[in-house]
């Protein structure tokens, strides 16, 4: 099971350059790769990042298969 | 008959990463010829082509590409559509995967054209080794100096992202597309205003599929009259047909529109049924597109013909169906999936889904009625009627047509007497 580590989610901002609503979609997509699931923090961080709320985000995340948004067992 | 390779001429022929192979096989030509001219002059080109879109609508490129240039907002975006998700289409793979660096180089000139800065590529999310292959194109091409500012010393500037996919088959669909990457759910909207007025974040947006961006660089680098002489007057050029279903060998082939008909393209390229059976029905379009009964597959590969003869071009994905199968099992298949998938904004696609896959779920367990084949059509023309996106307009077309071609197989499991 992969777990949260702040720093590995820092490394990825600085990867990606900065995120924005541009690339938000894509960039939520390598914190599911990084992680397994899109943690509330990466949320929460995200949401002030790109000035979008929080429910907006998980209003998208939860509607598609692939993202999760808890820690799945066995994932 | 035989395959034309133009837009699969170099699949295989060189590592997809390697810039310098591909410019040693004429790759950039159709790049540098576009950087060449005014945007506008490119777009006239696309026109004159008569390229249309290879990703199911069949929409004309040149006047997409027209519309979006002429809007005044700015920032304009360009989008690939690589979420390639019609049942039995596997085409637009080929091309990611075999011949990438001409896929970049239409989305180039397309965004060149249309003047956009920032340009996506969505590929499809279970095409994982496709996403990689091209994240590191990517990387390759800003070295190569084809992303990025300034591209091959011209006052062209664009950058592009690579977006996969994460599952929804409505995100092929334009609007959905553009809703994922806004970080929405994927759903469809209504039309008007098109994407090439209010896409992306509300400003002009073009979203072109694999296989029709990659005709780009052709039509460029060889020319409109040449690439006219491929195909014929009205539907110019070469399509990739996905052959899948019963046949013996399966594939992607590349052919001339015109060149030949259906049946030769099952028997010929595909070898033949897999069981050697006859065959029983095909869908020439995709999982969204009516059945040809066997009477019918003499049709040329036209858009016109396949038109006449019942159904539609579509995505251009041969589906087979040998004699031995029922319709309803097929059209059951077929329900389940496009059940699961329709994403929910319109009432008729949402609800008409669960409802016709329920009455072909009786009429599969025998408990069916001469009402039920009566309401299936009733639900199946209302949805075609009634839906906002091409999805809810086309999956009731397949159950549609079989109750018309194979009734028998619907009367036998009917009930006479209504218990």
């Amino acid at each position: 099971m992969k777990e949260f580590k702040p720093q590995t989610y820092q490394n990825l901002l600085k990867s990606t350059g900065g995120v924005t609503r541009e690339n938000l979609f894509s960039f939520l997509g390598k914190v599911q790769g990084a992680f397994g699931y899109v943690p509330r923090e990466v949320v929460c961080d995200l949401a002030i990042r790109t000035g979008l709320s929080e429910a907006r985000i998980y209003g998208a995340l939860t509607s598609y298969v692939d993202f999760k948004v808890k820690v799945e067992a066995g994932g | 008959m035989k395959e034309s390779k133009v837009l699969t001429q170099r699949v295989g022929k060189y590592e997809p990463l390697d810039i310098k192979a591909y410019q040693a096989l004429d790759g950039l030509n159709g790049l540098r010829r576009a950087l060449a001219m005014a945007p506008e002059l490119v777009i006239e080109q696309i026109r004159q082509s008569g390229l249309t879109g290879r990703g199911g609508a069949g929409f004309p490129t040149g006047l997409k590409w027209a519309s979006a240039a002429q809007e005044k907002q700015e920032p304009k975006y360009f989008i690939c559509n690589a979420d390639e998700g019609e049942l039995g289409t596997f085409k637009d793979k080929v091309l990611l995967d075999g011949d990438p660096w001409a896929v970049l180089e239409g989305i180039l000139i397309a965004a060149y054209a249309i003047g956009a800065e920032q340009a996506y590529i969505y590929i499809k999310g279970e095409y994982e080794k496709t996403a990689k292959l091209w994240e590191k194109l990517v990387g390759e091409a800003e070295k190569a100096g084809l992303l990025g500012e300034g591209i091959l010393g011209s006052e062209f500037s664009v950058s592009l992202q690579v977006v996969r996919g994460k599952g929804p088959y409505i995100a092929g669909e334009e609007f959905a597309l553009i809703s994922s990457l806004e970080t929405r759910r994927a759903m469809s909207k209504l039309k008007p205003p098109y994407p090439t007025e209010k896409g992306l974040f509300g400003k002009p947006t073009v979203v072109n599929n694999v296989e029709t961006i990659a005709n780009v660089p052709v039509i460029l680098a060889y020319g409109v009259e040449e690439y006219r002489r491929l195909g014929i007057e009205e539907d110019p050029g070469t399509r990739l047909f996905s052959l899948s279903g019963d046949v013996k060998k399966p594939g992607v082939y590349e052919l001339e529109m015109g060149s030949g008909t259906l049946k030769e393209l099952i028997n010929e390229l595909g070898q033949g049924t897999a069981a050697g059976q006859l065959i029983k029905a095909v869908q020439p379009g995709g999982g969204t597109s009516a059945f040809l009964g066997r009477a019918s597959i003499g049709c040329g590969l036209t858009t016109q013909a396949i038109r006449k003869a019942g159904s539609g071009i579509g995505t251009a994905a041969v589906i087979v169906y040998e004699e031995g199968k029922s319709a309803i099992d097929i059209v059951k298949g077929l329900l389940e999936f496009y059940g699961a998938e329709s994403c929910g904004r319109c009432v008729p696609c949402r609800i008409g889904v669960v409802k016709m896959k329920e009455i072909v779920d009786t009429l599969s367990c025998g408990n069916g009625t001469e009402q039920d084949l009566t309401r299936l059509r009733q639900i199946g023309k209302a949805c075609v009627a009634a839906s906002t996106c091409g999805m809810g307009q086309a999956f009731p077309l397949p159950v549609l047509s079989a109750l018309e071609l194979f009734p028998e197989d619907f009367e036998a499991v009917v009930q006479k007497v209504p218990a």
